[in-house]
């Protein structure tokens, strides 16, 4: 491949298609307007592959067959490569009427450059289909004091173990970060990788800073860093968190320093085959966490990464934010884009999106329950819900040349290459850039 | 008037794949280098000219240089295997008398290039993993056990590890286009090198190396080319990671627009791109013109 051949067609398509000088020519979607319903319904998912890309498509298939006239074109994309295709979407203004979306800075570009349609007349909490999500999850797409997102499911981070492990082991889940340490000798004597861990992408060390910052640093002040206007990052805190998570990887990994050559799935299955006694996972992979052989749902457990001893910040905060989708604010057919995602999280479809083999904890209230969820699911969204602040990803909080700048310290941290002073300038540096 | 005519229709079937590359290839050329004074937001579709800023800032980027630095090592070790290792094997090969022997070696050596670079870079990710890949295993089953390493995680051993697989990748296709250039050397000169009592390695010296020069010239200049336009296996095996030590200017470029959304210098560093493979390309020219070798 060549890149600049491919990078100035890119931008030549750009240009051909005349999109490139602004997207404010088109009229503002009206999404309270009554729905036509006819024409083609585009949607943007990261729901590509098993288990989850037949969700979409039977509820495609169900509106279809409800409204004869509305051909539903799904584009399923995965976790990685939905974040290159809504860039050229965006860049080249062929965006869908609905895509996907992350909270954060993520959501904001879209909000900031109009591309996404103002819902608070439709979503607002004041309003009927508003009212069906936990209010949480609707600010989490909120700007300036209004609703552009519509929230899908709910996420947040979690360290799995396995029970058997642990009591062959003799290890109880540990209570300190502390206690969480030291267990990894334990483990690995019983004959367990204490904890599995792939970096290959770099978010996954991420997730690992993200919950020790907040557990280490003030939240009015991790707040304030994430803005590059209003970032000074000189709480002592981030080299504290920064030599915690160094020591996790040093300690509870078999591939301490060499982590950064290993694929998150890999880990992933270290753990579900039994061989890993831990692995830091999101809610919503516990369902295939356990598919495997190696680890039952009942041997499968959860507990929110733990608190290190003196931590300066919030030891209540979970890591985690809910997913959800934008309607495109120049949709010729918004008004039909929200009736499709009012369908999308009608009751019935919240509850299978909640249930195996999806396990993907629905935002609307009362879909998550013990019948619909798998236990593990469902423990881990209350904990998502009592949790009085979440901490939303640090590759999706703040802008991407800051963010970029944190995961190049992480990888630099697990393979040695920086200090965590050093990982700590360099984002300092990056996010002065960015000013 | 007839000629003129011809002349005439000729270039009306000309016309249409002249527009065909000048819109898709020419154009998007040149707005590259307008994009590069640009400051664009992609969500707004705002854009600011800002001069010359995105390549003054091309100078003081530690990670571009770094990017560079990796391209040419990746081109200097590329010309020692696949330019001068490959003549070498190339002559090793022509030189063995059985005819079968010959064109199963070539086929072998070839098989690496008929896998796609991707495909080869998923390969070698799996071969280079450290739990499970094969090649910490083999070292562990002579007892060097003390060389585990994981190649592509850790900074000091990735970017080799990612030029290794593209040597083995692209090492057969050098040494058979060398082959095809050796049997181009009449076998009169080699019998008259041998009367005069020349040995194997002289003969190499003497004979072989200055009648395939135009192929080596020409090889050399593939090779530098195409060590400026990496991307592909960087991409599959670490993009860029860790630390961004193994970014070279493709994958860097990508990351600029793609992932840091800063599409005006990601199209500068384009541009600088281009026009070090222009001038590649331009002196590929010129030597294949003076090295014209006649018999």
């Amino acid at each position: 491949m060549r890149p600049l051949t491919t990078f100035a067609a890119l931008l030549g398509t750009l240009a051909l298609t005349g999109c490139a000088g602004g997207s404010g020519e088109a009229p503002a979607a009206d999404v309270t307007a009554k729905p036509e319903f006819s024409g083609t319904l585009s949607i943007l998912t990261k729901f590509a592959g098993d288990p989850l890309s037949p969700y979409f498509e039977k509820l495609a298939a169900a509106y279809e067959k409800k409204h004869p006239g509305v051909k539903i074109e799904l584009i399923q994309e995965t976790d990685q490569s939905i974040k290159d295709k809504s860039k050229t979407l965006t860049a080249s203004d062929a965006l869908p009427d609905i895509y996907f979306t992350w909270t954060g800075n993520w959501a904001e570009n879209y909000v900031r450059g109009g591309r996404a349609a103002d819902l608070t007349k439709v979503i607002g909490p004041d309003t009927e289909w508003g009212k069906t999500f936990s209010k949480a999850s609707l600010s989490a797409f909120a700007y300036d004091g209004r609703y552009y997102g519509i929230p899908l499911y709910n996420n947040g981070k979690f360290m799995g173990y396995n029970k058997a492990a642990f009591t062959k082991a003799g290890v109880k889940p540990p209570t300190t970060f502390e206690e969480l340490i030291s267990s990894c000798a334990t483990l690995r004597k019983a004959g367990y990788e204490p904890i599995a861990f792939g970096n290959k992408d770099g978010w996954p060390a991420l997730h690992y800073l993200q919950q020790l910052f907040a557990y280490n640093v003030p939240s009015a002040t991790l707040r304030a860093d994430f803005h590059p206007s209003t970032a000074k990052l000189a709480d002592p805190g981030y080299v504290t968190a920064l030599k915690q998570f160094k020591t996790l990887v040093d300690t509870c990994t078999d591939t301490g320093s060499g982590t950064n050559g290993v694929l998150y799935t890999s880990a992933q299955e270290a753990f579900s085959n039994g061989k890993a006694a831990m692995y830091y996972q999101e809610i919503l992979e516990f369902d295939s966490a356990t598919a495997g052989r190696g680890i039952t749902p009942e041997d499968f457990g959860i507990f929110p990464l733990p608190v290190p001893a003196g931590a300066a910040g919030n030891p209540k905060v979970i890591e985690g934010a809910p997913e959800g989708y934008l309607v495109n604010a120049k949709s010729p057919r918004a008004a039909l884009a929200v009736d499709f995602m009012k369908f999308v999280t009608e009751q019935e479809n919240a509850k299978t999106l909640s249930s195996p083999p999806y396990g993907q904890p629905s935002t609307v209230v009362g879909a998550v329950t013990p019948e619909t969820s798998s236990k593990a699911v469902f423990e881990g969204i209350e904990l998502v819900n009592k949790a009085p602040e979440l901490a939303s990803w640090l590759d999706m909080v703040t802008v991407p040349e800051v963010a970029d700048a944190w995961l190049a310290g992480g990888e630099a941290l697990i393979s040695g290459g920086k200090k965590p002073e050093q990982v700590l300038e360099s984002v300092r540096q990056a996010s002065e850039s960015a000013k | 008037m007839r000629a003129i005519v011809q002349r005439t229709l000729g270039l009306a079937w000309v016309v249409p794949a002249l527009v065909l590359v000048g819109v898709f290839v020419y154009l998007p050329l040149v707005q590259n280098i307008g994009f590069s004074t640009l400051k664009w937001d992609i969500y707004s579709g705002d854009q600011e000219y800002v001069g010359l800023d995105n390549y003054t800032k091309l100078l003081d980027d530690p990670i571009f240089w770094s990017s560079f630095g990796n391209n040419l090592l990746y081109a200097v070790i590329s010309i020692v295997f696949q330019v001068f290792g490959a003549l070498l094997l190339a002559a090793l090969i022509e030189s063995i008398r059985s005819d079968r022997w010959r064109r199963s070696l070539r086929a072998i050596y070839f098989i690496p290039s008929a896998i796609s670079l991707t495909v080869a870079g998923l390969l070698f990710y799996f071969m280079y993993e450290p739990n499970l890949g094969p090649l910490n295993h083999a070292f562990q089953a002579v007892g060097l056990g003390l060389f585990d390493q994981s190649w592509l995680g850790q900074e000091s051993t990735a970017m080799y590890a990612i030029i290794g697989m593209s040597q083995w990748q692209g090492f057969g296709y050098s040494t058979l286009l060398f082959a095809v250039a050796i049997q181009r050397i009449p076998s009169e000169l080699y019998g008259a090198a041998a009367i005069d009592g020349t040995g194997p390695i002289r003969r190499f010296i003497h004979v072989t190396v200055p009648l395939v020069r135009e192929m080596t010239g020409l090889m050399t200049m593939v090779t530098i080319s195409g060590a400026f336009q990496v991307f592909n296996e960087v991409m599959v095996m670490t993009s860029g990671g860790p630390n961004n030590s193994t970014q070279v200017m493709g994958t860097w470029l990508y990351r600029s627009g793609f992932v840091r959304n800063n599409f005006g210098y990601a199209a500068a560093i384009a541009t600088l791109i281009f026009v070090i493979t222009l001038g590649i390309a331009m002196a590929q020219l010129w030597v294949t013109r003076r090295r014209r070798v006649e018999w």
